[in-house]
């Protein structure tokens, strides 16, 4: 029944790369946001969380726009972009950073939950023994809240796998090239004579999503074992 | 409170279930994304000398609409930018036979805002990037990937084609300089702002680009659908759609 064709099986590994890579590179900026908002005070912080939660709530289709009209050959990131002769439009690459705008509220929410938990004591003795905040940083709160990191983290990676609305719009619809799962099964979708090539792409998508949300729960278990040993 | 609370979901619940029938005088009308403007501009005109007749339109490639349709979506009419799908309705037994008629016919042209000079098919080998509508669902992309693969250039623009979703996305990419070009409609071309029409593709490349229209079989004995399936084949809509760049003849 299941039926795969080569073209099926370059958009699986197509979306595995585009999720993953998205998700190692928000991961960063993801942990630096969401300690500026836990542990620091500063001017516009409401604006800060508005904008990094913005994509939570916009329709994905506003943010593909927008992300086309910014790194399209008259944005003015495009045009910067241009210079140096790096183009994302069209490539795989604007697949990877549509899938970051819209998974980066999910793995900041995540990180914030973990550092949120940690117990401020323990920050304010590292500091009092004489610690660096950088050395803090890396030595306390990073394995301290190193669980919110991985739940937010394959949280990110299975929203990357589903990413369609602003994918299609900045990725275009390109088999082999930039057709992840999801477009893949709309374009079947939309011809009513490949209803079983849908249907076996979506078993596979459905596979893949229940396989990273099990990975998550084992993961964060374990973690949640050692926290209590 | 709580008792109100329930009430109010109960009269909430008796609202979404009685609204569900389809209202009298309502027509819903599956359309090819190519035909927006004219059908926009004739289902207006038909409203205001009909009252009581209110359209729901639904635009989109065609092949998505023919799969609607087949899924049980409400449609009274049916009008495709190719034959292959109304064949294949009218292979279910969905579309009725009799009221099949030939709504217009279009031309496929090359669009975009390039600098370059793109005159013929042979051009189309100098240019990076050049839209055309995915081929599994979207006719206008089949007829350019038909006319491709005739003017023997497959293997060249292999790389080039970005697919989009409809003609219309085809037509945006051009408008906006993301893509060199486009394959779409001569009546698309002629809506682009940016977007200029640089070469009608030869008829002799790709099979004549037909517009068929027929009401769904549950339609078929809707007086009020038949009689917009007439006004569809009269002189008022026969200028729109001249008006607009179809082919009639």
């Amino acid at each position: 029944m299941l039926s795969l064709t080569a073209e099926d099986i370059q958009a699986i590994l197509l979306s595995l790369k585009v999720a993953l890579t998205a998700t190692l590179l928000a991961l960063p900026l993801g942990f630096a946001t969401a300690w500026l908002m836990v542990f620091r005070s500063f001017r516009g912080k409401v604006l800060l969380e508005v904008l990094v939660n913005l994509p939570l709530t916009l329709p994905p289709v506003v943010i593909g726009y927008f992300l086309l009209l910014l790194l399209g050959k008259n944005g003015w990131a495009g045009r910067f972009l241009d210079a140096w002769g790096i183009h994302f439009i069209f490539t795989w690459k604007a697949a990877v950073i549509a899938s970051a705008t819209v998974g980066f509220p999910l793995l900041v929410r995540s990180v914030r939950l973990g550092m949120e938990s940690i117990d401020r004591q323990l920050i304010e003795t590292s500091r009092s023994l004489g610690a660096r905040w950088f050395d803090t940083l890396i030595t306390v709160v990073l394995p301290l809240s190193i669980r919110g990191i991985l739940a937010g983290s394959s949280l990110m990676f299975a929203r990357s796998l589903g990413e369609f609305g602003a994918t299609i719009i900045v990725a275009g619809n390109i088999p082999g090239i930039t057709q992840t799962i999801p477009l893949a099964i709309y374009d079947y979708a939309s011809s009513p004579s490949s209803t079983m090539m849908a249907l076996s792409l979506c078993l596979v998508a459905v596979v893949i999503s229940v396989l990273v949300l099990f990975v998550h729960e084992v993961l964060s278990r374990n973690i949640e074992k050692q926290e209590a040993a | 409170m709580l008792q109100s609370i329930r009430r109010s979901a109960i009269l909430l619940l008796l609202f979404l279930l009685t609204s569900a029938p389809a209202m009298a005088g309502e027509l819903n009308l599956s359309v090819a994304a190519s035909m927006k403007e004219v059908i926009n501009e004739l289902t207006g005109n038909y409203e205001k000398t009909h009252p009581g007749i209110t359209f729901v339109k639904n635009f989109g490639a065609s092949g998505a609409l023919a799969g609607q349709i087949e899924n049980g979506a409400p449609a009274d009419l049916f009008i495709a930018a190719n034959s292959e799908w109304m064949d294949y309705l009218k292979g279910k037994n969905l579309v009725d036979r009799k009221s099949k008629k030939t709504f217009a016919y279009n031309t496929l042209v090359f669009a975009g805002s390039t600098g370059k000079k793109v005159t013929s098919m042979r051009d189309l080998v100098k240019l990076d990037k050049i839209a055309i509508g995915s081929p599994k669902s979207v006719p206008a992309g089949e007829y350019a990937t038909t006319a491709i693969r005739n003017a023997g250039l497959e293997q060249q623009v292999q790389g080039k084609l970005v697919m989009a979703k409809d003609v219309r996305e085809c037509l945006m990419y051009a408008e906006l300089g993301e893509v060199d070009g486009s394959f779409v409609y001569r009546t698309d071309a002629l809506q682009g702002k940016k977007a200029k029409l640089l070469f009608t593709v030869p008829q002799k490349l790709y099979p004549r680009v037909v517009y068929p229209m027929a009401l769904t079989v549950k339609a078929a004995t809707n007086r009020e659908a038949q009689s917009f399936h007439a006004y569809l084949q009269g002189s008022e809509a026969k200028s729109v759609l001249k008006k607009y760049g179809f082919v009639l003849k």
